[in-house]
């Protein structure tokens, strides 16, 4: 059984850098490793994307190179540029040592290499992240295909540039526009949901280790419950650790019986007018009483393994 | 093509991409081939890896990734499924995954690896339905299927009408006003100069601005939901607002959900170009009759379903009777929560008059629009007030 789980070792390694992938998710990512595909992650904002890919390059020691999507994006920003100031200086250049030719100024070296063009120039391992895909136009994605499916760029007055070393692709989509077939086709699939209570109180557990377990547990049940409510902007992982980190250093042993002192560190977790008004001391005292009964140990019975 | 019989495995393999494609995957020939790969690297004996793996595969958007556990288990392990009925007395065919991983293993290092895929890519995609149509428990003598296309009333469409619907739905998806946005794109012409891409351009000339960029306002055109209610009350009537949503999702890029106590999303199924899609539509739809649970399924959509997508100026269609078993304020509450996201929802009813249901006259104020459709006119007649 040494050889026989290559996608356990991985979520090891994962681990080992602080993340903490379910099975079926490390199964994905060696996955598109093996089959060398690109991994298109789906979910709500805050679950740990962009935090996979990060992970997943100091695991295996490689270069992240990051392309933040946005509207807009066209491929000088995203892929390569011609230095055009270089240009000009080197026909100026050539000019005066006698005769300049077309060849002289297209040449790999004036080119600026954007992130797409960085992550297929590396000589060792690298894991491009592309984040925020839906944010782009449909006309980037059409671009995208290429890079995704041969790992090249074509450049006219070069020709293809292919990959020293295929890159270890990561997509993420907050699903805000429907991604095209083309696009989804070409890579795999996992879809992150939020984490299970167990999970959760173990990312912040590992993230934040040097706060109380009771109040890990009892701040983390909170939020899964706020998860529940009808928020504008759901809590995600990140908000998670935010407000554990800010009540340790108020109330190191466990949750403030006091609502309003709780209300006063739900910064971290509400970031609109809209949820801030829906949950009032309350609200909050509900939900933070209510469901105490059900007790976190029989929520970790339910919630499958780590 | 000489091709010679798929071998069982490929042949399993091929009747659950068949299984996929019928609810709405997008399963080709290259993701058949990425199955077989990681089958092959993971082997039969680890399932729990080897399903992850095939679910990265095939899925390719949340809806696939939801439906994924309950067709994998349909397909692979028949056995656990409880509840279901059996009428034909044929005896479900026996599928073990690891049986069939193994073979696979043995004739990929007895060299007919090659072939046995080649065998699967062509039983695949050129004849899903011969093999896989014996070998889908839906052709093992199911219920709803067979039964709901006897049944054929309101879903026979003389061309003529079918054109006619479809060109009222573009109709409508153009006169849903485009909201202008903040933001500004590159276009040409456009109306307001780009200046920094102007100069940046203008680098390649020695500094002239020989090719401008302009720019113009970016404008999007609302999101469309429609929600169908497929429940016993709507038996008679689903089908044409199904045929009439499918038009939409053609036309208007419409995302369509049926829901009766539970809220599913059919918009994959809308964008195929076949008439026997609409009748599988409808057969499915049909197996559902039962009761209506509309406030939970409106709740449903707009927490988890349709939530990244649900903004200011969506537009959200529901075509239903009216008839609700949640208690009278939920719905109300439903419509709320729908409105606080910015939606604008129009409530279609088969009915001339409106709905006199408790839930809906409560809901009534929480709803831009509450037209009849019972046929083309009533759609025509609508077209004035959905803009």
């Amino acid at each position: 059984m040494t050889a026989a789980a290559p996608e356990q070792a991985l979520r090891e390694a994962l681990h080992r850098v602080g993340y903490l992938a379910d099975p079926e998710l490390a199964t994905t990512v060696w996955l598109a490793g093996e089959l060398q595909r690109p991994l298109l992650l789906e979910g709500d904002a805050g679950v740990g994307k962009t935090a996979l890919a990060q992970a997943l390059a100091r695991a295996n020691g490689a270069t992240l190179v990051r392309l933040q999507c946005f509207e807009g994006l066209d491929m000088a920003q995203a892929a390569y540029e011609w230095n055009y100031g270089r240009q000009l200086m080197a026909i100026r250049l050539k000019e005066a040592q006698g005769g300049v030719h077309e060849g002289d100024v297209f040449q790999r070296e004036f080119l600026l290499e954007r992130p797409l063009l960085q992550a297929i120039s590396q000589d060792g391992p690298c894991v491009l992240l592309i984040d925020e895909v839906d944010r782009a136009d449909e006309a980037f994605e059409a671009f995208l295909l290429e890079v995704l499916a041969e790992y090249q760029i074509t450049v006219p007055e070069l020709g293809p540039i292919r990959a020293r070393q295929i890159p270890r692709v990561i997509l993420t989509s907050n699903g805000t526009r429907e991604l095209s077939d083309a696009l989804r086709r070409r890579c795999l699939y996992h879809w992150l949901d939020y984490p299970t209570l167990a999970r959760e109180i173990a990312i912040v557990r590992e993230a934040v280790p040097e706060a109380d377990a009771r109040l890990v547990e009892d701040a983390v049940q909170l939020v899964q419950r706020l998860r529940r409510e009808d928020l504008s902007k759901i809590p995600g992982i990140a908000e998670c650790l935010d407000w554990v980190r800010a009540l340790h250093r108020l109330h190191p042993h466990a949750l403030p019986e006091d609502m309003a002192v709780l209300l006063g560190t739900l910064g971290c977790l509400l970031k609109t007018r809209e949820d801030r008004f829906l949950i009032d001391a309350e609200r909050l005292r509900q939900i933070a009483e209510g469901p105490r009964q059900s007790g976190v140990a029989a929520d970790m019975k339910k919630a499958p393994a780590l | 093509m000489a091709l010679t019989p798929a071998t069982a495995p490929t042949a399993s393999l091929a009747g659950f991409a068949a299984l996929l494609r019928d609810h709405g995957f997008s399963v080709g020939v290259s993701e058949q081939q990425a199955m077989l790969q990681a089958a092959l690297r993971i082997g039969g004996l680890r399932e729990t890896p080897l399903a992850a793996a095939w679910r990265a595969i095939a899925c390719h958007r949340q809806r696939d990734w939801r439906q994924w556990p309950e067709l994998f288990e349909r397909y692979w392990h028949p056995e656990r499924l409880r509840g279901t009925v059996k009428v034909s007395g044929q005896t479900r065919p026996r599928r073990d995954l690891r049986q069939a991983v193994n073979e696979l293993q043995q004739q990929a290092s007895g060299d007919s690896a090659p072939q046995a895929q080649a065998n699967s890519s062509a039983t695949a995609g050129d004849a899903p339905a011969s093999d896989s149509a014996q070998e889908s428990p839906r052709a093992q003598g199911g219920a709803g299927r067979v039964e709901a296309l006897h049944n054929r009333e309101g879903q026979l469409w003389l061309p003529d009408e079918l054109g006619e619907l479809q060109r009222l739905a573009r109709q409508i998806h153009e006169r849903l006003r485009p909201r202008p946005t903040r933001r500004w794109q590159t276009a040409n012409p456009g109306r307001r100069l780009d200046l920094r891409r102007t100069l940046r351009r203008s680098v390649a000339w020695g500094g002239e601005p020989l090719a401008p960029a302009w720019q113009v306002r970016r404008t999007e055109r609302p999101r469309l939901f429609i929600l169908v209610d497929v429940s016993r009350s709507m038996e008679s009537h689903a089908a044409f607002f199904l045929r009439v949503a499918r038009a939409f999702a053609r036309e208007a890029d419409a995302r369509v959900y049926v829901f009766h106590t539970r809220l599913a999303e059919v918009t994959a199924l809308m964008q195929r170009d076949s008439a026997r899609v609409q009748e599988k539509i409808n057969a499915v739809t049909a197996g559902f009759g039962g009761g209506t649970r509309i406030a939970a399924c409106l709740q449903a959509f707009a927490a988890s379903d349709a939530r990244a997508q649900l903004q200011r100026a969506s537009r959200v269609w529901v075509c239903s009777d009216g008839f609700d078993t949640d208690e009278p304020q939920a719905l109300t509450e439903a419509l709320q929560s729908l409105r606080r996201r910015g939606a604008r929802i129009a409530w279609f009813h088969p009915t001339r008059a409106a709905p006199q249901a408790m839930a809906f006259t409560r809901a009534r104020g929480c709803i831009d629009s509450c037209l009849p459709l019972a046929g083309l006119n009533d759609l025509r007649a609508a077209q004035h007030h959905l803009h």
